[in-house]
């Protein structure tokens, strides 16, 4: 379970370094990640509950949860601002990455 | 919703007037009597649905319980179609300092601490309002969906466990009182809540009824209850 | 102390006493960090998530990291000195990284090696240096070391500073003046000194009811200046400047009564000039300030150790191709946190949290010739005007022509926000000193 999660984290990452994105210059998932990881913990896997751990959220959650962000639909302290900053494609391409990381256990 | 007029209540409850019921005493947490319990509910304003709703976004309660009630991760907990009673009587004991039982809660005692009695009715009225949806949950197969009913129906005399739905209704709507609905609950916050009543970091429901309950069942039984009570939910 | 020549020397031609092999070890590489704060230590551990197969060694001076972020809790008394302590143990148990207890006292850049105090000679494949800021006490005459360490600290680095800043307010005369001379830009942690501010009044309500919190300021503003006064005025009856107060939210009005916290910019004449250590009286264009207890912050640049390996430039930081922050100056050499020049990015732990993984990620691309991805940054720093009172900027940054920019837009708490988003900014940024320390040390 665990190497197979992880050969598909990398099979995404690997992905997402090949293929040429909408966007001419869009980051990798894993990077646009790890600027989450400061507050929702390293990989999204946080160890703690006040803020949403990511690691395994579903595409579908994370996305809506950016789009609610940003519409204000979903209140929120600074996540508005962080959302904004993101492109919807850049948005799926951070979702596919989170979706693709096993959840650590204190979740 | 958004672009709905405030009601002048609403600013101020926005702003800084001071709640009645506010109190900085952080409380032993303590279980209360069903007489307390009952005191407490009589007490309990008439709710306004609209002006919960647009609590629901005034005080933040939206980032984490949803615009419609329905939680956007497992993280938190779905309020949609829970009844007012048990919305407002939990909204109390965060406030009263009853609840410690995770960093969840903490943030809880911090967001209701400008909340008056009034806005805990009127922010409960409006999840009581909304439908309770199914929330995502592993298909059980046809033994532990069988497994999951009996309990909920039946119980288990053996183990001197009554059905779960002669407190919580045959849909998981909730019965009497202030017990919860259950329909529609993310799997995360019913693992954890059993998991909490089990261990006794959750102690404010009435006499504690809730620890033996828990105590009694197994840890796979509860994640095959909450699969089955979070499925239940309109899709 | 080494002078630069003799430090550059001391990294030269010497391998004898090498405790650690000096030629890199053949496998994936040997990336040495210099510096184990949050930049040094975000890079090792990121290094080692990107690839395992590197080695990658942490030399430091000291055993136990004293985190500067949320130091100023400790003058309230809301945690102690202990509790700002990071361990370095799951870094080494967790992820396999390296760490050499040892100052850095040599570099061979030709060589691609480094040599400590303690006579090892450690060469690299890369070299990421993050040596954070050094304190230019000097810059204010009157101001040194010495009287930082004894009279009037800056507590802007962690340590004994800290402990002594927070015994002289304890021990403050009632009704006495605390005051805090804000440093000029740039400098680490910007809404930092009234963060401070705002700490200590409040400290003060409940324990030196007549004591006030006076600002000298270089400057006249800083970042988070309208929410965090907007914070004092409702906390703390502080009246707000003329020129802010039009953007006040309906409602907000100056008493005009003396308040316990003040902020003196330097268009009010407020810029320090010198100061006299024995007297605690600082120098204004204002004419003398004379304070109960000083706390001077004072102007910043890269830490010593940038200047001492040949890394900085007339600013007195580190320029650095923004995509990888690899120096401009030595090729393999990383510069990353506040001793880099970052353009729009503060000078913040989160930045140099996130430029730890940029340079990470270009790192791990370069050893397997690749051209690095496309980097993006972010930033946020959670403030508070009081314990229960929460503010934030927030920043997401991308490359453009070659500089690092910030996305246009809101980036504060805004002026108009409910007290229930206030107190969970405040929850947040509690939540935030635990988690971000489990982001770059475990």
């Amino acid at each position: 379970m665990g190497t197979l999660m992880k050969s598909l984290v990398f099979a995404c990452a690997a992905l997402a370094a090949t293929l040429p994105s909408a966007h001419a210059a869009e980051p990798s998932g894993e990077a646009m990640a790890a600027t989450c990881a400061g507050c929702h913990g390293t990989q999204g896997r946080l160890g703690t509950v006040e803020f949403v751990p990511l690691a395994g959220l579903s595409e579908d959650e994370f996305v809506r949860a950016m789009r609610d962000f940003k519409s204000g639909k979903r209140p929120s302290t600074l996540m508005s601002v962080v959302a904004n900053g993101f492109t919807e494609s850049e948005i799926r391409s951070m979702a596919r990455y989170f979706a693709g990381v096993k959840p650590s256990p204190a979740q | 919703m958004n672009h709905m007029p405030l009601l002048p209540a609403l600013i101020l409850s926005l702003g800084f007037a001071q709640p009645a019921a506010a109190s900085s005493e952080r409380a032993v947490p303590r279980t209360r009597s069903v007489a307390e319990v009952r005191a407490t509910l009589a007490s309990m304003p008439h709710g306004n649905v609209q002006r919960g709703k647009q609590l629901n976004q005034g005080l933040m309660c939206a980032s984490c319980h949803g615009d419609d009630g329905v939680a956007p991760t497992q993280n938190w907990t779905s309020l949609a179609g829970q009844r007012a009673t048990y919305s407002y009587k939990s909204l109390l004991d965060y406030q009263r300092g009853g609840r410690h039982e995770n960093p969840r809660a903490t943030l809880m005692q911090v967001a209701v601490k400008g909340m008056s009695r009034q806005d805990m009715a009127d922010v409960a009225a409006y999840y009581a309002s909304l439908p309770a949806k199914a929330a995502p949950a592993p298909r059980l197969d046809a033994a532990a969906h069988a497994r999951a009913e009996r309990l909920a129906r039946r119980g288990d005399p053996t183990r001197l466990l009554t059905p779960c739905a002669s407190c919580h209704g045959a849909a998981g709507q909730g019965g009497l009182n202030e017990t919860p609905a259950l329909a529609g609950q993310s799997v995360g916050s019913f693992v954890r809540t059993m998991r909490d009543y089990r261990t006794g970091r959750r102690i404010t429901d009435a006499n504690q009824g809730m620890r033996q309950f828990a105590e009694r069942l197994t840890m796979q039984e509860i994640d095959e209850l909450a699969a089955y009570y979070a499925r239940m939910g309109k899709n | 102390m080494l002078n630069r020549r003799d430090f550059l020397k001391a990294g030269a031609g010497i391998a004898l006493a090498a405790a650690l092999p000096a030629r890199a070890a053949a496998a994936a590489g040997h990336i040495v960090i210099i510096g184990g704060g949050v930049g040094g230590a975000t890079a090792a551990k990121y290094l080692k998530l990107y690839n395992p197969a590197l080695r990658v060694t942490v030399i430091e001076t000291n055993r136990t990291y004293i985190r500067p972020y949320g130091s100023s809790e400790v003058l309230t008394g809301h945690v102690g000195m202990n509790d700002l302590n990071v361990s370095y143990d799951t870094l080494k148990s967790k992820y396999g990284v390296g760490f050499v207890f040892d100052t850095v006292v040599g570099f061979d850049p030709a060589k691609k090696q480094v040599r400590t105090a303690g006579r090892q000679t450690i060469a690299y494949d890369k070299l990421v240096v993050s040596p954070g800021i050094s304190l230019q006490y000097q810059a204010i005459p009157g101001y040194s070391a010495a009287v930082a360490e004894t009279r009037a600290p800056s507590g802007w680095i962690p340590g004994s500073q800290t402990a002594l800043l927070t015994k002289q307010l304890q021990a403050m005369r009632p009704g006495g003046t605390f005051v805090i001379v804000a440093p000029p830009n740039p400098y680490r942690c910007p809404p930092g000194p009234y963060e401070r501010a705002a700490l200590v009044t409040e400290w003060m309500r409940k324990h030196n009811p007549s004591g006030k919190v006076l600002i000298l300021d270089p400057k006249d503003s800083f970042v988070t200046d309208a929410t965090m006064q907007l914070g004092w005025h409702r906390l703390y009856g502080y009246n707000i400047p003329n020129d802010y107060l039009s953007d006040m939210p309906a409602g907000v009005k100056n008493s005009g009564k003396p308040s316990p916290i003040e902020w003196v910019r330097a268009m009010d004449g407020g810029a320090p000039q010198s100061l006299d250590a024995r007297t605690l009286t600082v120098m204004t264009k204002q004419g003398a300030v004379k304070a109960d207890v000083l706390n001077v912050i004072p102007p910043m640049k890269a830490g010593k150790l940038a200047f001492d390996m040949g890394l900085t430039d007339a600013s007195g930081f580190c320029p650095v191709d923004r995509r990888s922050f690899e120096s401009s100056v030595h090729r393999d050499v990383f510069v990353i946190g506040d001793a880099s020049i970052a353009d729009a990015m503060p000078k913040s732990g989160f930045s140099a949290n996130n430029q730890a993984k940029v340079t990470a990620r270009a790192i791990v691309a370069q050893m397997a010739g690749r051209a690095p991805g496309e980097p993006v940054w972010e930033n946020t720093c959670y403030a508070l005007a009081g314990s229960d009172y929460g503010l934030y900027v927030a920043d997401v940054f991308r490359l453009k022509d070659g500089k690092i920019t910030r996305l246009p837009g809101e980036r504060y708490l805004p002026l108009d926000a409910s007290m229930a988003k206030i107190r969970l900014a405040a929850a947040y940024q509690q939540a935030w000193l635990k988690t971000f320390t489990e982001d770059c040390f475990a």
